[in-house]
C-alpha cells in the first residue's frame, strides 16, 4: 500500500491551470522533497493532498483512503508567511490546535491533550517557551512549533510546506533529524522546499514539479541535471506565456 | 448612582447601552482578529436604506407600533444584501476589499439619504423616527429593548463559550483548522449572523454613522493589554460594557449641568457620540499607557537604554584611563555638558564612581561593571573576526553589541570561541567575573 497516490490530477484557478494531469505515488517510510521553481503549483499540491483545494479532475488516495476520512492523519505545516504573529496566542495553545477535532461538544481541551502539547513542546525543546506570544519566539523557535503542533495530532503523513525558510542552519539540522525519527516510525514527510543543494543530503526522494510532472523517484535516480533543466529551464517559459494568455482571454480581461 | 440601573425612565437606556456595547465589542474582537474591522462600518451603513424601508412600510400601514421590528427586519435584511454585495464584488468582480466595501457603503447610504428625504416629504413623523437611527437616541428606549439586547448578549457569550477553540483556530490559522476538519458550516453562519445582529440592534442606541466604533474600539484597547484571545474578550467586553455605562451616565449628567447653567440655550449631549467617545478615549489611552506594546511605556524603555549606553561608555572610558578628569571625559563622550554633569553625579550616587580633586575614579563595583562591558565589546569582536570580518570595521558594532548582550549570550559567546585572552587588536579580554 502506497503512502500517498494521485491519478490524473488537476487543479485550476480561476481558469489559470495550475497542475496539469498529475500521476504519481509514494511509498511509505520516506522523506520526499518537492521542487520547481515559482508558481509550480508546489504549494497546491499540498493544499490539494489535505483538501484544501478542490481539484478539477483526478483522485487522490492516501494510505489507500480516499482523502475525506483521512484528513486528520495528515499533518498540514503552512508557509510561515500564512501566520499571522501577532495574533493573540501562546505557544501552547497554538500546539493545542493539532488537537482541536478531539475535542468535545464544549471544545475543551481534555488533560490527555494538554499532556501531549507539553509532550511535544518537550520533544523539540521549547518547553520554557510554552507561555510566551508567538511573535517572541525567533524563526527557527517557530517554525519547530508548528512541528509540534504537527506531531500532537499523531499523524501518518507530514506535508510541509517550506519548513526550512527563514530557519538558521542548527535548527535546519535538528528538525531534519527528528524527521528522519519520524521515518524510521513510519511516517511518510513530503516537503516542499526551494535550496536544490540540500536535497541529495536530506531526502530519499524527489518529486519535480512545474505544473505537470517531471520526475518522481528515489533520489539517486531523480536528481540529475536533465531533469532540473526540465523543471527549472526556459523552454517552459513559452508553455506559460500562452496559458497566462488563454486565461486573460477567458476572463474577458483581454 | 442606583438609580441609573432602578429608575424606570433611566435603567432602559443604561442597561440597553451596557448590553448592546457588550455585545458589539465581542463580536468586534472576532471581525478585529481577522483583519476586518471595517466590515462593522459597512454592515451599518448597509442597515440604513434597510430603517429607512422599514420606516416606509409602517408608514403605509400608518400603524405605529411596530415600528421597531420592521426597522430591525429592513435593516437586517440590506445588511445581508450588503455583505453579499461585497462578497460578490471581491471574488467575481476583482475588486479591492477595500474599494469594495466603500462602494457598497456610499452607494448604500446614499439610497438610505434619499429615501429619508422623501419619507421627510410624504411622512414628516416617520421620518424623525429614521433619524433616530440615524444618530441613536438611547433616551427613548423601553424596556423591551433590555430584553432584546440581554437575549442578543447571552446568544453571542454562549456561542462564545461553545465555540471558543474551533474559534480561536479559524481565526488564527483558517487553512490549518480546514485541513484538520471540514469547519462546520453552522460556525461561519452564526458569526454572520451574530455580527449582523449585534450591529444592526446597536444602531438603535448609538446610530449608524457611530456603530463601527463600539465595534473596533473596545478590541483595540483590549489588544494593547494581553497577549491571550481569553483575557482578550473579557477585558473587550469589560471595557464595552464601561464605555456604554460611563457614556450613558456623563450623557445625562452633563446635560443636566448645561440645562442649569445654560438655561435658555436646549443644550444636551447625546448619548450615542458618549458612548462611542468613552470608548475611543479607553482605546486611546491603551494606545499611549498599556504596559508593554504602550506608545509611552515604550519611549520610557528606548530612553533608558539610550541613557544606560551612555553610562557604559562613560564607565568603559573611565575604566580604561583609571582616572580621568571632567575635561577628558568630556572629550570622549560627545554630550551636552550639564547631562554629563548629571550622569556623573547619579553614578556617584548609584556606587559606581567617587570623585576627589575634581577627578573621577571607580569604585570596585563599578571597575567590575565596566570590565564585563569591555568584556562583552572585545568579545564580539573576536567573534565577528573569527566570521571573517575585516578587523577595522568590527569595532562599530561591538560599540553596539556591549550594551546589548546578556549574560546567556555572553556564555554562549565565549564557550563558542574557546575563552579567549586577547581581541583581535591584541587588547586583553578581560576574565569573567562570578560575582558580578
Amino acid at each position: 500500500m502506497n503512502a500517498i497516490e494521485i491519478e490524473g490530477l488537476t487543479i485550476n484557478y480561476d481558469q489559470t491551470s495550475v497542475l496539469w494531469d498529475l500521476s504519481f505515488s509514494l511509498p511509505h517510510g520516506i522523506i520526499c522533497g518537492i521542487a520547481g521553481p515559482n508558481g509550480a503549483g508546489k504549494s497546491t499540491l499540498l493544499k490539494a493532498a489535505v483538501g484544501l483545494v478542490k481539484p478539477q479532475s483526478g483522485r487522490i488516495a492516501l494510505l489507500g483512503q480516499p482523502l475525506r476520512k483521512m484528513r486528520q492523519r495528515i499533518a498540514y505545516i503552512p508557509q510561515r508567511e500564512s501566520i499571522d504573529w501577532d495574533f493573540p496566542i501562546t505557544a501552547s495553545d497554538v500546539v493545542l490546535m493539532g488537537r482541536y477535532h478531539q475535542f468535545g461538544f464544549w471544545g475543551r481541551p481534555r488533560p490527555a491533550d494538554r499532556a501531549a502539547a507539553a509532550c511535544a513542546l518537550e520533544q523539540l525543546g521549547m518547553s520554557a517557551f510554552a507561555d510566551r506570544q508567538i511573535s517572541q519566539l525567533s524563526g527557527g523557535q517557530q517554525q519547530r512549533l508548528f512541528i509540534a503542533r504537527a506531531l500532537v495530532q499523531e499523524p501518518d503523513l507530514f506535508l510541509m510546506d517550506e519548513p526550512f525558510r527563514g530557519v538558521d542552519l542548527a535548527t535546519e539540522k535538528s528538525i531534519i533529524e527528528l524527521l528522519r525519527r519520524l521515518k524510521n516510525e513510519g511516517k511518510t514527510i513530503l516537503i516542499v522546499f526551494h535550496d536544490l543543494h540540500m536535497a541529495q543530503s536530506y531526502f530519499d526522494y524527489l518529486l519535480l514539479l512545474n505544473r505537470r510532472l517531471i520526475a518522481c523517484g528515489p533520489i539517486e535516480a531523480t536528481l540529475n541535471s536533465q531533469n532540473i533543466s526540465r523543471a527549472f529551464g526556459k523552454s517552459q517559459s513559452l508553455f506559460e506565456e500562452a496559458t497566462a494568455l488563454s486565461a486573460k482571454t477567458r476572463l474577458g480581461m483581454k | 448612582m442606583f438609580e441609573y440601573f432602578t429608575d424606570p425612565v433611566l435603567r432602559a437606556p443604561t442597561w440597553g447601552c451596557m448590553l448592546m456595547c457588550l455585545a458589539a465589542s465581542l463580536m468586534g474582537v472576532l471581525s478585529f482578529l481577522n483583519k476586518r474591522s471595517l466590515l462593522g462600518e459597512g454592515i451599518s451603513h448597509a442597515a440604513y436604506p434597510g430603517v429607512v424601508a422599514g420606516m416606509a412600510v409602517c408608514a403605509i400601514d400608518a400603524a405605529d407600533e411596530g415600528s421597531l421590528f420592521f426597522a430591525l427586519v429592513g435593516a437586517l435584511l440590506f445588511s445581508i444584501i450588503g455583505l453579499w454585495v461585497i462578497d460578490r464584488l471581491e471574488k467575481k468582480g476583482k475588486v479591492h476589499s477595500d474599494a469594495a466595501l466603500c462602494f457598497m457603503l456610499a452607494s448604500f447610504f446614499g439610497i438610505g439619504t434619499l429615501g429619508a428625504s422623501f419619507l421627510q416629504g410624504a411622512r414628516p413623523l416617520m421620518a424623525q423616527r429614521v433619524q433616530i437611527y440615524l444618530y441613536g437616541q438611547a433616551a427613548t428606549m423601553t424596556d423591551i429593548h433590555i430584553v432584546i439586547y440581554a437575549a442578543l448578549s447571552a446568544l453571542i457569550v454562549m456561542f462564545l463559550v461553545i465555540s471558543y477553540r474551533p474559534m480561536q483556530a479559524l481565526c488564527f490559522d483558517r487553512v490549518y483548522a480546514q485541513s484538520l476538519m471540514i469547519v462546520p458550516r453552522y460556525l461561519t453562519i452564526a458569526t454572520f449572523v451574530l455580527m449582523l445582529l449585534s450591529i444592526v440592534i446597536g444602531i438603535r442606541s448609538v446610530g449608524v454613522v457611530l456603530m463601527s466604533g463600539m465595534f473596533v474600539a473596545p478590541a483595540v484597547a483590549a489588544r494593547q493589554w494581553t497577549d491571550r484571545l481569553s483575557t482578550l474578550l473579557w477585558i473587550a467586553a469589560i471595557i464595552g460594557v464601561a464605555s456604554g455605562l460611563l457614556g450613558n451616565i456623563l450623557s445625562v449628567e452633563a446635560s443636566q449641568k448645561l440645562r442649569i447653567y445654560f438655561p435658555h440655550e436646549r443644550l444636551s449631549l447625546p448619548t450615542g457620540p458618549m458612548i462611542v467617545l468613552t470608548g475611543s478615549a479607553i482605546a486611546f489611552l491603551s494606545l499611549l499607557f498599556a504596559p508593554r506594546r504602550g506608545a509611552i511605556p515604550r519611549l520610557v524603555r528606548i530612553l533608558s537604554f539610550r541613557v544606560r549606553t551612555v553610562e557604559e561608555n562613560i564607565l568603559k572610558s573611565v575604566w580604561k584611563s583609571k582616572e580621568i578628569s571632567l575635561k577628558d571625559c568630556r572629550a570622549c563622550n560627545h554630550l551636552w555638558p550639564p547631562s554629563l554633569i548629571f550622569l556623573l553625579w547619579r553614578m556617584q550616587r548609584q556606587g559606581w564612581m567617587t570623585q576627589a580633586y575634581r577627578r573621577y575614579a571607580l569604585t570596585p563595583d563599578g571597575d567590575r561593571k565596566a570590565a564585563r562591558i569591555v568584556r562583552l565589546h572585545r568579545l564580539w569582536e573576536v567573534y565577528l573576526a573569527d566570521l571573517g570580518w575585516p578587523e577595522e570595521s568590527v569595532h562599530r558594532t561591538a560599540e553596539e553589541m556591549e550594551h546589548i548582550l546578556t549574560p546567556e549570550l555572553e556564555e554562549r559567546l565565549a564557550g563558542q570561541l574557546h575563552d579567549p585572552k586577547l581581541d583581535p587588536h591584541a587588547q586583553p579580554i578581560p576574565e569573567h567575573d562570578v560575582v558580578c
